[in-house]
């Protein structure tokens, strides 16, 4: 606990530095402390700060005013907040990590039911759950019944599919859905095909050979 | 033309014996003899119209057959039959350079954007992978049909994404599978990009 707060100590004064040089020149000088100020306030209760920095970034990119970025960057903290709130609540012993608060945060913002995320994160103790969140998302996103889409990818879980497989159950059941069942007929069929569902084609040769590296690519936020 | 000895006809014919004859005639009417038997033991000769039945009926060779017999006839070969074999030799067996990409690593994939943009100068993807500069992953339209696509490698995770159009117009990928309003008035695409390597 020393440890920690010791190396807080150390390193945020270091991070503060970075965030404000990332964010100078790029976010209106007006936006530039007030997410630098809520950046801070995020580093220390724990909670991730990239995100912040990202959203502050696209409302620059975006030529959106100084005042509508602090506003989306405060709101963004509030339900960074929330999202840490419901992971503890869901049974995950606290300090949560950034990567899985942010997961919380953009499966909430998807319009998943807070109580639906909060199962999905109860039933998967102990494992990222972003890609389950997803595909429950991604369901919803289709107009299916949020509750039965988590209680099908929460049966592909128990079933042994992980990670990004979790993706291919979705896609299954709108391929279903697709090819003209009803949507509680999709959900039906792709249960009783568990764990048994396709995986996506691997990118094709030329697809990869033509790919290139951008410049600045960056890994998603934690 | 010499005439022949009679007393060798009669030889042949029996009427006179071996033992009267002089050395020479005896030898004459021996190999005459030997080859009446060489003639006699060969097979009969068949005529031209069965030999031809025969040929008729007879399968065509195989490709590899006549592909080997063409190549065991000397041929007469042309110096421009033998650029035109050293070209074909030269394509086939000398790669083509179709540029081999990058190697990917075990935590990136392929992320695929196609836009259609008819009146488009130029197209950008602009997104949280990119820290939402503009200008770093241009979008071609190679055939200016105005679909405008980039493949590019990206870390595998969740994106938030928009394409600029000509610098200044930013606009929703509407062809993606998941959206997310971005706090600002409109609609960022969400992209997931899988590991290639499975």
């Amino acid at each position: 606990m020393k440890l920690g707060l010791l190396l807080t100590l150390v390193t945020s004064p270091l991070a503060a530095q970075s965030v404000r040089s990332r964010l100078e020149a790029r976010v209106p000088t007006g936006a530039v402390s007030t997410v630098d100020s809520l950046v801070q306030v995020a580093a220390r209760e724990g909670l991730p700060t990239e995100p912040l920095v990202q959203k502050a970034l696209e409302g620059g990119a975006k030529h959106v005013s100084a005042a509508r970025i602090g506003a989306a960057a405060q709101e963004m903290l509030d339900q960074l907040r929330d999202a840490r709130a419901l992971l503890v609540r869901a049974g995950d012993a606290p300090p949560a990590t950034a990567a899985e608060v942010t997961t919380i945060y953009a499966a909430l913002k998807r319009g998943l039911p807070a109580p639906v995320v909060e199962r999905i994160v109860a039933a998967m103790p102990q494992e990222p759950r972003g890609s389950a969140l997803h595909s429950v998302a991604d369901l919803a996103a289709h107009r299916f019944d949020p509750d039965s889409s988590a209680s099908l990818i929460i049966d592909a879980a128990h079933q042994g599919l992980r990670g990004e497989r979790l993706l291919d159950v979705s896609t299954a059941v709108v391929h279903e859905l697709q090819r003209g069942h009803s949507r509680a007929e999709a959900l039906a069929v792709v249960r009783r095909e568990l764990p048994n569902v396709p995986a996506p084609p691997k990118p094709a040769r030329a697809s990869v050979a033509g790919a290139r590296r951008p410049e600045a690519a960056s890994p998603p936020p934690p | 033309m010499n005439p022949i000895d009679p007393r060798i006809h009669r030889a042949l014919d029996g009427e006179l014996a071996r033992e009267d004859l002089p050395r020479e005639l005896r030898l004459v009417v021996e190999r005459l003899e030997a080859a009446a038997a060489l003639l006699a033991a060969a097979p009969a000769v068949a005529g031209l119209e069965p030999r031809v039945m025969a040929a008729l009926r007879r399968p065509a060779p195989s490709r590899m057959r006549r592909l080997v017999r063409w190549f065991s006839i000397p041929h007469a070969v042309t110096l421009r039959s033998l650029a035109l074999a050293a070209a074909v030799a030269l394509l086939t067996l000398v790669p083509i350079d179709e540029g081999n990409g990058p190697v990917l690593g075990d935590h990136e994939g392929i992320a695929q954007f196609v836009g259609r943009f008819p009146d488009a100068q130029t197209v950008h993807v602009v997104g949280s992978f990119n820290d939402w500069r503009t200008g770093t992953i241009p979008l071609e339209d190679r055939d200016h049909d105005g679909v405008w696509r980039a493949t590019v490698v990206l870390p595998t995770g969740t994106y938030e994404y928009m394409f600029v159009v000509d610098g200044e117009r930013w606009v929703t990928d509407h062809l993606a599978d998941r959206l997310v309003e971005d706090d600002f008035g409109r609609e960022n695409s969400i992209l997931i990009v899988r590991a290639a390597r499975r």
